[in-house]
């Protein structure tokens, strides 16, 4: 057997473990060293796995993930997020699909201190799937712009994508978070437009709500301060070249905590709660990481990033016709890959092919984030749709996938506009950092 | 037999091409074509350099190619090679070369293939000129080492150390106000675009790389073979120095060639005063490691 | 299976549950101190204007030992992300088997993981390998990292043995 024929088998075992129910890091890290094993010796073996653990956890940027995890979990704990929703709430509730557009506003903006998606669903959708019912909004819309709203927590700063994908490439993570600003921004503006049109089309899917006075809407704003104030510390603090991204995190979860405790929103036994997540979600990408570590030796040891590389540049269809390839692979895998595992698992093959053909790194790095993040919202297996689904339980998942739609169809507007317009995701890090 | 060579760097690289390639060819034509040398470049086999040490040592690579600043406490008396004014940029790799066999105790647990000292560490400061040791007193300095930070110290001014490849961007937003690294620092990681000054010509440190081979991989191999791929480190180490020198004076020329920017030499009463300050750090770095003021010794009488 | 027999289970896996969790409170408090780390060196730099050399060696090993006592609590409680679409294709024996080889397989992995870890911190004993800057001793973390991964083996051992005696995992 050629190396090339163990590297595909190595494939088709990964695949394989995942129908077996294994976990997707365990997985990884089973064909890594399996995988090595079979073709160097179990002594490469045994060291590969050693060492690529050991520098895994050890990495330094891959710090800002726990950080930014406590951020957001304590923000949620302390109500910080349901200040964000019902301020948005106030300002745009009385336009029709109102209720819709500020959970994406919601979900926008607590993304800028939840580097997931699906805390972000989480979070504002347990805040805002009641409402909307309240008022009788269409359950497609509601639910589908909460599954939307929240992949937003993976474009816009910080993000966990944007951290894998810098610790894969060692491109750097401030460039690459401040590359996600104008790409977020546009989507959610994307989304409203989305639900403008499904409300055109169809009023009864989100009625208008009341309006709130000017005085209180102001006062609703003044609650969401908190958390406004963090974002403003860390992200701006990023901008502004103040704090690394490491110090960025550390600095706005210490933030996050003071207020939450001096503003008494949050209880000791709500903050045990958020530190005891924030430790078994950090050990859980931990694990992936240290997957994706074993297993990216192993694939170069057998050759499959050069041969694929080359596969693709023996199509011949040009630089966007290959990009496209590569696009539309990721919308397949994303049908039923989770997003972090399909990065692990793709760029270490996609990255120097899209260097190759001259495309920006940084670049790619945001349209390969939203490509994902269409996976988080597609059937069969789209992670945002059941977290959404089991906080509005009485919907059927159908309904959801249906009210998801014109969502999906908004992402990948954004995506053609990134193509045409490669600024939009770089003249932020270009003029910061050049 | 074919060695799986790990290589931090990219394919496209200087040191790929001039130096560790070159290094392939040789083993392959010393050892009758024995043994091949496979190069995982960009971090295949595992990014970054920092473990590139531990790739080597157990066994995850054959060889490796890292900096003994990295481990630096694996390596203190390969270390003293690196501190100021002890080697001189041109004959340094020769210098390490004839007295190779002081360092025999600090390589037990791998084999070292090659050994080469590289260009000094200058001075890159952002918008600062230093001219004088007044000039960079109380400045925030990235250091790539820990006798660079010693030295840094002794100047009056302050360490900061941090990776590499995070030079580029806390110098732009000014988390540090200048960099100690090696001229190649500005073509490889474009420092020019976030520093206007450059301060060159007084003493420094360099920082010495190796290849690495592991330990049981080197003694399955035969006598022959093994002759061979020390041969080929042995003149590889020359090739390395040639290339970083090489390209770190290509990076000062062109940062000179940038407008608005300025390389400075300082005068010799200013380089003086620094070269004494440097010099201060010696006897204490010294007296932390056995048989470090022999090897010393032995390094300067050259 | 007999009343006694489903006690010892149910015991055995409380045990893993406690000791699991008594950990992750142990990561919890070093997930605090390195908020406290990252944030002091942001202060000490900008306010005092003296950066703490070496502080990222601090809190890069600080993560090494927070992520290696976290680990088996996140294994005990299930966290690991999934592909769980092809659970009605592959039915009741396809989970069951799959559950079974899951544990079967990680534990073998950990196993070479936990006994690698556990030599190179006996190396790294031996030979004082230290970080660069403070000259930290290393053995300690992969001795951790052993202990950690050790720990995940125990649970999957639990996991299987109920697994098999309850002729599923009773997660579906
Ligand atoms: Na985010
Ligand atoms: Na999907």
């Amino acid at each position: 057997m050629t190396e090339l024929q163990i590297g595909i088998l190595g494939f088709v075992a990964l695949f394989g473990l995942m129908v077996m129910r294994t976990p997707v890091a365990f997985s990884m890290l089973m064909v890594g060293f399996f995988g090595t094993w079979i073709v160097e010796g179990l002594r490469r073996a045994g060291a590969l796995m050693l060492t690529e653990s050991y520098s895994a956890v050890a990495n330094y940027s891959l710090i800002v993930v726990p950080m930014f995890i406590l951020l957001g979990n304590i923000s949620s704990e302390a109500g910080f997020s349901r200040g964000l929703y019902d301020a948005a709430h106030a300002w745009v509730g009385r336009f029709r699909g109102g209720l819709a557009t500020a959970s994406v506003l919601g979900c926008a903006a607590f993304s800028a201190v939840s580097g997931s998606s699906v805390a972000t669903a989480v979070t504002i959708g347990k805040v805002a799937l009641p409402e909307m019912k309240r008022l009788g909004y269409g359950d497609g819309l509601s639910t589908g712009s909460i599954a939307a709203g929240g992949t937003l927590g993976f474009l816009i700063p910080p993000s966990t994508g944007f951290v894998i994908y810098a610790i894969l490439t060692e491109e750097s993570i401030g460039r690459l978070f401040m590359a996600g600003i104008l790409p977020g921004a546009l989507m959610m503006l994307l989304f409203i437009a989305a639900i403008w049109i499904v409300t055109l089309r169809d009023p009864a899917q989100g009625p208008k709500g009341h309006a709130v006075p000017l005085a209180e809407r102001f006062t609703l704003l003044f609650r969401a301060l908190p958390l406004l104030i963090v974002i403003v510390v860390s992200i701006g603090g990023i901008y502004t070249g103040i704090f690394t991204p490491v110090e960025a995190s550390g600095v706005g979860a210490a933030l996050t905590v003071l207020l939450a405790f001096g503003t008494r929103a949050m209880s000791l036994s709500g903050f045990k709660r958020a530190v005891m997540d924030t430790v078994r979600t950090s050990a859980m990408l931990y694990m992936i990481v240290i997957g994706a570590n074993v297993l990216n030796p192993f694939l170069a040891l057998t050759n499959i990033p050069d041969a694929l590389g080359h596969a693709l540049e023996a199509l011949g269809i040009g630089r966007y016709g290959t990009l496209i390839v590569i696009l539309l692979s990721y919308v397949v895998l994303g049908m039923f890959l989770d997003g972090l595992a399909m990065l692990v698992i793709t760029v270490p093959i996609y990255y120097p092919v899209i260097v190759a053909l001259g495309f920006d790194p940084i670049w790619f790095g945001v349209i390969a984030v939203i490509v994902i993040e269409m996976g988080m919202i597609t059937p069969p297996v789209g992670l945002n749709v059941f977290v959404v689904k089991n906080v509005a339980r009485s919907v059927p998942l159908a309904t959801v996938f249906q009210g998801v739609t014109p969502f999906l169809i908004a992402m990948i507007v954004c995506i053609l506009l990134i193509i045409l317009f490669p600024d939009i995701a770089l003249i932020i890090p270009n003029s910061m950092f050049n | 037999e074919e060695l799986k060579f790990a290589n931090f760097l990219a394919g496209g690289h200087p040191y790929t091409t001039g130096t560790f390639e070159p290094f392939a060819e040789m083993v392959k034509e010393k050892s009758g074509g024995d043994v091949t040398v496979r190069l995982y470049n960009g971090g295949e086999l595992g990014p970054g350099p920092v473990e590139q040490y531990s790739r080597a040592l157990d066994g995850v690579a054959d060889l490796s190619v890292s900096l003994a600043g990295y481990t630096a406490n694996t390596f203190p008396l390969t270390l003293v090679a690196e501190l100021p004014g002890v080697l001189n940029e041109e004959t340094g790799t020769q210098t390490l070369w004839d007295h190779i066999d002081m360092l025999k105790g600090e390589y037990r647990r791998v084999q070292l293939v090659s050994l080469w000292s590289s260009a000094k560490n200058y001075i890159f400061s952002k918008d600062k000129p230093v001219r004088t040791l007044d000039d960079v007193k109380g400045m925030k300095i990235r250091v790539p080492s820990r006798n660079t930070g010693l030295m840094v110290e002794a100047w009056g001014a302050t360490p900061v150390s941090m990776p590499v490849s995070e030079i580029y961007n806390s110098l732009q937003t000014g988390v540090i106000d200048a960099a100690m690294i090696d001229g190649t620092g500005v073509n490889a990681f474009k420092l020019g675009e976030v520093s206007k000054y450059l301060t060159i010509g007084i003493d420094s440190t360099n920082s010495p790389f190796f290849i690495l081979m592991n330990r049981d991989a080197f003694k399955s191999l035969s006598d022959k073979d093994q002759k061979a791929v020390l041969d080929a480190g042995r003149e590889a180490s020359q090739l390395g120095q040639d290339t970083q020198l090489r390209v770190a004076a290509e990076g000062i020329k062109a940062f000179a060639g940038m407008p608005g920017h300025e390389v400075i030499t300082p005068t010799p009463d200013a380089a003086a005063a620094f070269n004494k300050a440097s010099a201060s750090i010696i006897p204490e770095v010294l007296k932390a490691t056995k048989g470090a003021q022999d090897y010393y010794d032995a390094l300067k009488a050259e | 299976m007999s009343v006694t027999h489903s006690k010892t289970l149910r015991s055995l896996s409380v045990i893993t549950d406690r000791a699991t969790h008594a950990l992750s409170v142990v990561a919890g408090v070093l997930l605090l101190a390195m908020v406290v780390i990252i944030a002091w060196g942001v202060i000490s730099r900008y306010f005092l204007g003296a950066p703490i050399l070496g502080l990222n060696e601090i809190v890069q090993l600080n993560a090494v030992a927070l992520a290696m006592l976290a680990l088996p609590y996140a294994t005990s409680s299930g966290v690991h992300v999934r592909a769980d679409i092809f659970d009605r294709l592959i039915g009741w024996g396809g989970r069951f088997l799959g559950d079974i080889l899951t544990r079967c397989l990680s534990i073998l992995v950990l196993y070479h993981l936990t006994e690698r870890a556990w030599y190179k911190a006996m190396d790294a004993l031996e030979f004082g390998d230290t970080t660069n800057m403070l000259a930290l001793p290393l053995w300690p973390f992969y001795a951790l990292m052993a202990f950690g991964m050790g720990l995940c083996i125990l649970v999957f051992a639990v996991q299987l043995i109920t697994i098999i005696a309850n002729r599923g995992a009773g997660d579906d």
